[in-house]
């Protein structure tokens, strides 16, 4: 097998798996429990968490765990005030907007989002009746529409750290500059409104060194998924600015925003996985410029989609006039798993509002493939990938020109 | 020159199977996905999307050409509505009927055609056989290189519906209304063969689907999904149960629509005990759709669930064998529409009341059959096909 396709799942790294194991079967007590066991439980949960806030310079406390990345975007939205007002998002608003599709009635749009961004922000951004921020053809955040657009009704910017589809990197120190200068200036004016920064970071903690405090972000969106931890659990991470209202209400865990019982054997993993990645972070970046280069020199007939401001270990290719789904279907009979972003079955039809984003053709978004590297690749196996990649291209084009 | 075929791919072993056997065969082939529904339903989520993949892969596999042709609009329209209108009316249709009548032999083959196909394939069990001078002709599949289109020789008479070599998976009672003229243009590959040679076939070519579950009667939201997409879209009243001897109040249901003549599950009777649970299940013997009632029996002999006769209406009648039309026993030298005349008979049909229920000899008179002994009724809205041998000669919709 080779696996090409980091960017949807990681294995869990063994060291996180042996760091879980205690907490399944002997230190399995509820934190809340009030006996000392418990409360060991509890602690070593906390100092997770404060691991996990570590590998972004931050603190426990400034975390809240969810279930995931998307729930952690979702999250990061209720620190919107309702229509400017004093009320703040509650659940049924997200419920209403979200599950029946009704947008929430304002005058004004309070929110920015990437075009560019994942569906867990886009879907809540477009319910929540925000405006869409431009990107470049590099797939970078076009500065002047995002300054164009910031509006004295906007409260909130959500762009990610690294897209997931193209692995495009954005220059999140840049957008907090300027959002430093329009809360300035909005200050000299007497205008009390809150302008946060959310950045989805899920596939940016194994290669980028993330600090909070230097991109300047006010929520960011972390996930274990993708950095060698279990799935099922994610982090936002808040600054003192913006303040969350929950989506999950009951015993009041997790300060009160995202209450049930801890996963604590998730938190334990996700710690692990964070403190591994961040280890290696540039060992890992040498290694996956080193098969990156290997893949782009032995692969042909093909054009490099990110060519720039790419994080080392995407690959998105587009091969004209083919089928990038009939190559998943030939590659995954072959043993290589690869992904694609284009219009196939497996995405219902519809084709990647990424690629469109850059001005790909639909010819061009149907010929797309991404590959994402990882701990499973080596240089050995970047040579087969080519050649079986490449085999498959040229049996395709074969069939396609008879 | 090699034909052009078209053949439906469902994701499912059958017509992936149909698709690599026309391969072998030399065709060139076009593999298409029909996208008819994809809508998600309470407690169900439509499998269009993990079909598609199923099709496509396979497509892939077998590295033929791969279209998807979007019908939702036309099925919506052709079927969904059909059924609707037809629950509405008290009546129990079989959408799958429709769709075979209105989707994959017309829009699919009329695409196909316009496309540049000689020939159109489905993965149905059934068989195209050709009647001539000579008696019926099968192309046969699995020999000849060329088995679609008319046999080669003296001119032959007409194309025949012909039930699959595999009694029990046989699809003809789905297929009843297709056009003669899409059915001259249609190879049913897998009507020469058992499923579990087509399973077979399937894994020794390594077709990853060959132990795919295969979907059940109607195709997008089953048995058990009915009442649930019937709530969606009509407007039902609860209303009585009754007891159709004495007319007393047993319970309610949730609309007359739901029930089907002769149903014994789901009722939800509220009766004393003694009275209604002495073991005895009670049937659904009449609805009236109008004052939204549902009249039960314990009575298993009730006269509205046993009959003689059943009348028919928007009958179909097919070409059969040339040698068997003889103005006594059979008149059938015509393809479609019309009886042949306004007086005629058909004495020793054999006729299939359900899909895949045994074939009971029967003769039709006008639009009446008649079976020699008593039968189960059947629900109004549903088909009654009628066969002479192995060939079929149409069916209507019983009323």
């Amino acid at each position: 097998m080779i696996y090409l396709d980091h960017a949807a799942a990681t294995p869990v790294c063994r060291k996180a798996l042996e760091a879980m194991k205690p907490y399944y079967m002997e230190e399995f007590f509820n934190p809340s429990s009030p006996y000392l066991p418990a409360k060991k439980v509890a602690s070593d949960y906390e100092a997770a968490k404060a691991e996990i806030a570590h590998a972004i310079g931050a603190k426990g406390n400034d975390l809240v765990i969810t279930a995931g990345a998307t729930e952690a975007n979702n999250l990061a939205f209720t620190a919107l005030s309702l229509d400017g007002s004093c009320r703040r998002l509650l659940p049924q608003d997200f419920a209403n907007a979200n599950i029946l599709g009704v947008p929430l009635r304002r005058h004004h749009p309070s929110m920015l989002y990437l075009e560019t961004e994942h569906d867990s922000v886009r879907r809540v951004a477009e319910a929540l009746g925000g405006t869409t921020i431009k990107v470049l053809p590099s797939g970078v955040i076009d500065l002047q529409d995002l300054r164009d657009k910031i509006t004295d009704e906007i409260e909130m910017i959500s762009v990610s750290l690294v897209n997931n589809e193209l692995g495009t990197i954005q220059p999140l120190a840049e957008i907090a500059e300027i959002i430093r200068r329009v809360k300035l200036d909005r200050m000299k004016r007497g205008l009390k409104r809150q302008l946060l920064l959310h950045s989805d970071a899920s596939q940016a903690l194994n290669l980028l060194d993330i600090s909070v405090a230097r991109i300047g972000v006010d929520l960011l969106t972390l996930n274990s998924a993708k950095i060698y931890g279990p799935k099922g659990v994610g982090a936002l991470y808040m600054s003192h600015e913006a303040h969350l209202h929950p989506l999950v209400t009951g015993g009041g865990q997790e300060n009160g925003l995202r209450s049930g019982t801890e996963n604590v054997p998730g938190v334990i993993g996700f710690a692990t996985a964070a403190t591994e990645t961040k280890k290696h972070l540039k060992s890992n970046r040498k290694k996956y410029q080193k098969l990156k280069k290997i893949l782009l020199t032995e692969l042909q007939g093909y054009e490099l989609v990110n060519k720039k401001h790419s994080i080392d270990n995407f690959v998105v290719l587009c091969y004209n006039g083919i089928d990038a789904e009939r190559l998943i279907f030939l590659l995954e009979e072959r043993g290589v798993y690869v992904a694609t972003g284009a219009a196939c079955a497996a995405s219902k039809g519809e084709k990647s509002h990424v690629l469109s984003a850059i001005g790909l053709s639909d010819a061009q978004i149907a010929g797309s493939l991404r590959l994402s590297l990882g701990e499973l690749n080596d240089a050995e196996q970047m040579h087969e990938a080519a050649r079986v990649i490449n085999e498959v291209v040229a049996l395709e084009r074969k069939r396609v020109n008879g | 020159m090699a034909k052009t075929v078209y053949v439906g791919m469902s994701g499912g072993v059958d017509s992936s199977v149909a698709a690599l056997l026309l391969l072998e065969q030399g065709y060139k082939v076009v593999g298409v996905y029909m996208k008819n529904w994809s809508e998600d339903l309470p407690g169900m989520k439509c499998p269009w999307a993990e079909d598609l993949a199923d099709a496509k892969r396979v497509a892939v596999k077998l590295g033929i050409d791969f279209e998807v042709w979007d019908f939702e609009k036309e099925y919506r329209e052709k079927v969904v509505e059909y059924m609707l209108r037809e629950f509405r009316a008290g009546n129990t249709p079989n959408p799958d009927i429709m769709c075979n009548q209105e989707i994959k032999f017309k829009l699919f083959y009329e695409k196909a055609m316009a496309a540049g196909a000689d020939f159109i394939t489905t993965g149905h069990y059934a068989r195209v056989l050709w009647a001539g001078p000579a008696g019926l002709s099968s192309p046969k599949i699995l020999q000849s290189k060329h088995f679609g289109g008319p046999p080669r020789g003296p001119s032959p008479a007409h194309v025949c519906l012909a039930r699959a070599i595999d009694e029990n998976k046989d699809q003809t009672y789905f297929l009843y209304r297709i056009s003669e003229e899409a059915l001259r243009h249609t190879i049913f590959p897998i009507g020469e063969m058992c499923k579990p040679e087509v399973k077979k076939l399937a894994k020794e070519r390594g077709l990853h689907n060959a132990y795919k579950k295969e979907s059940m009667g109607v195709c997008f939201v089953g048995q058990v999904g009915m009442k649930d997409f019937l709530k969606k879209y009509i407007d039902v009243r609860p209303g009585e149960i009754r007891e159709v001897e004495s007319d007393k109040v047993l319970g309610y249901h949730e609309g007359a629509v739901f029930y089907t003549i002769g149903q014994r599950h789901g009722l939800y009777l509220n009766g004393m005990k003694g009275e209604v649970n002495d073991g005895m299940p009670y049937y659904v013997v009449a609805k009236d759709t109008k004052q939204n009632i549902v009249y039960v029996s314990k009575n298993l002999n009730d006269k509205r669930i046993w009959v003689r006769e059943l009348k028919l209406r928007d009958m179909v009648f097919r070409a059969g064998p040339a040698e068997l039309s003889s103005p006594k026993t059979l008149q059938s030298k015509h393809s479609g529409g019309s009886p042949p005349s306004p007086s005629f008979t058909y004495t020793n049909l054999s006729v299939r009341l359900r899909h895949r229920a045994p074939l009971i000899p029967a003769e039709l008179d006008g639009n009446t059959l008649k079976f020699a002994q008593e039968i189960k009724r059947p629900a109004s809205g549903q088909s009654a096909v009628f066969y002479l041998d192995e060939v079929c000669l149409g069916g209507g919709i019983i009323i």
